[in-house]
């Protein structure tokens, strides 16, 4: 077994993701660790008895359950947060995606020229209030980004932000997300 | 139309107005040209612009002008922007190399063969350059249009037809090569020119680096096209679940429910601290356990310093219940008994039984507080009398 067992545990149990592109060279070392067939299984079987699911999604890791532990309401709310994170980050740009670097001060430059992207922030739930400025609000978007672990600040000074694999994880749920048919046509394009 | 006569007159007339046409060609996508933009930079002589509209340099269109196709597509050739892949002209030297082969085998003169031959040469350096420059320009353009082209459904169709472009080059590769190595072999022994040999081998080194690079592209515009599949899709349903839960229809029309509810990843959950309690023997035994104890006894101990110290109990004593007398004067009877009499006021009250006993000096500020507070029910006279140490004044009752 790995010696990084702990650290991988204690990242992972917080609801965290272990990325393959993270700037964070520890980050990386877990990854690669981890990404040992062999390392992986041992991990596996050793999460397992303690009620953990060790899951390895595109270019990231990260925790089940068996059982359900958090309720419906709070995984939906969760959801709906994302979606409103997804539809601005990719009206701010529409490649915006793991890779991708950015600036809080790129997205605030954006929004002298992108009247519905300025909409949409200050209308983002939980982020306004206090009236907030846009800058601060931007902030607050990127800190509960990073916070949730979808982006990594990559260099200090320059306060560039690098889109981490595991945005994909809300790709994905978007992705699987199924609208019914009927509906589907009714959405004016 | 005219014509111009030679190059001096067209390099001259060029020259001239090098600053309108490089003002142009440098704003042929961005805007359209007016007439009024345009004469400026001739110094307002309209002559100067209509030369240029004769002779098709440029053309007059309602109020705009522009730059006439032949000079555009010289000036984009020239100066290696042009976005347009030429393949037919590869395609006519082909043809061109194929016609003068037959002239050049009918021909018997020899001061004419080579003339033909010379033609063949040139035909073929050409066309290793033409192709070349096409690729370049195509890779050019897929990058573009990939990163520049904003309209999604253009994007898609401008690298299906480029791609369409490389497939025809691909071809033309492909013609140049049978032209070289399987057709026409009377023409190459007839010919046995070690010139023509230098080329066709300089020819195929070209071809051959360019189909290396079609292959190469090719696969961007495939990993390009899949790219904008993706992501054309994803934004489509981002933007219709977006919809949906802006209209609060999420949950009633999508299967979000069924999805989330499979899902138990940990990142749902609520971050709890765990208070965990720390292990009895650790803290009897680990060094570092006792330098922390320590470290906090120290810190307990400054806090018993800083509770308020305890006052002593009180006094059983203190509690007890105490009678204090005070002696009060009742001025008013006083008043009373004073107008009865016909004394001074100081007299009167030298003499008056208090019922305790008072000192001359209460006497007498009693007598102050009484001149005082019955200033008007007493006659205050201007005689004064002088008792022990003290002058005083006499007072009557009124």
């Amino acid at each position: 077994m790995t010696k990084y067992v702990a650290d991988i545990f204690e990242i992972l149990r917080r609801g965290q993701f272990i990325c393959d592109n993270s700037p964070n060279q520890e980050m990386q070392t877990l990854y690669n660790i981890m990404e040992d067939k062999n390392t992986f299984e041992d991990l596996y079987d050793y999460f397992k008895q303690i009620n953990y699911i060790l899951e390895h999604g595109n270019g990231y890791f990260y925790f089940s359950r068996k059982e359900k532990n958090t309720d419906l309401d709070r995984k939906l709310n969760k959801a709906f947060e994302w979606i409103d994170w997804l539809d601005f980050l990719k009206s701010y740009d529409n490649t915006f995606d793991v890779g991708f670097r950015f600036t809080p001060a790129d997205i605030a430059s954006q929004l002298k020229n992108n009247a519905d992207l300025k909409n949409k922030l200050e209308n983002l739930k939980n982020i306004r209030g206090n009236k907030r400025s846009h800058d601060e609000r931007i902030r607050k978007i990127i800190d509960k980004l990073e916070k949730e672990n979808f982006i990594a600040l990559e260099e200090e000074i320059s306060e560039t932000y690098k889109v981490l694999n595991s945005f994909h994880y809300l790709k994905d749920l978007v992705s699987i997300i199924n609208i019914s048919e009927e509906i589907d046509n009714e959405i004016p394009e | 139309m005219q014509n111009f006569i030679n190059i001096s007159e067209l390099l001259t007339a060029l020259n001239r107005e090098k600053e309108l046409l490089s003002e142009m060609f440098g704003k042929r996508k961005s805007i359209d040209y007016k007439y009024s933009d345009a004469i400026e930079l001739v110094d307002f002589d309209e002559n100067r612009l209509e030369f240029l509209i004769q002779k098709e340099v440029i053309r007059e269109n309602n109020e705009l002008l522009e730059l006439s196709d032949t000079y555009l597509e010289f000036f984009e050739q020239i100066l290696g922007v042009n976005e347009e892949i030429n393949a037919a002209y590869i395609d006519e030297s082909i043809q061109k190399i194929k016609e003068n082969i037959d002239y050049f085998l009918n021909e018997n003169n020899p001061a004419r063969k080579h003339a033909y031959l010379m033609v063949i040469k040139n035909t073929f350096r050409k066309i290793g350059k033409i192709t070349y420059r096409s690729v370049i320009d195509l890779r050019r353009n897929v990058e573009n249009t990939f990163k520049n082209e904003p309209n999604y459904k253009n994007k898609q169709l401008k690298l299906k037809n480029l791609d369409e472009k490389r497939a025809l080059i691909k071809s033309l590769i492909h013609q140049t090569l049978v032209l070289t190595d399987n057709d026409e072999r009377t023409f190459y022994n007839r010919a046995s020119d070690s010139e023509l040999k230098l080329i066709i081998v300089d020819l195929k080194i070209q071809l051959n680096e360019c189909s290396h690079n079609l292959i190469e592209i090719e696969r961007q515009i495939i990993d390009y096209l899949n790219q904008i599949d993706l992501q054309g899709a994803f934004l489509e349903k981002l933007r219709k679940i977006k919809y949906l839960k802006d209209h609060f229809t999420l949950e009633a029309e999508t299967n979000i429910r069924q999805v989330l509810s499979q899902r138990n990843h940990v990142l749902f959950e609520k971050r709890i601290a765990e208070p965990l309690p720390l292990s009895l023997d650790f803290l009897r035994n680990d060094d570092t356990a006792f330098e922390s104890i320590k470290r906090i006894a120290e810190k307990h101990k400054n806090r018993l310093k800083e509770q308020p110290v305890l006052a002593d109990q009180i006094s059983n004593e203190s509690l007890e219940n105490e009678v204090e007398e005070e002696i009060m004067v009742d001025f008013e009877a006083i008043k009373n008994y004073f107008i009865a009499t016909s004394q001074d006021l100081f007299q009167f009250l030298m003499n008056y039984d208090f019922l305790t006993p008072m000192s001359f000096d209460d006497r007498v500020t009693i007598y102050c507080q009484m001149a005082s507070q019955y200033e008007q029910d007493f006659e205050i006279t201007e005689e004064f009398a002088v008792e022990d140490t003290i002058e005083y004044a006499i007072i009557y009752p009124k």
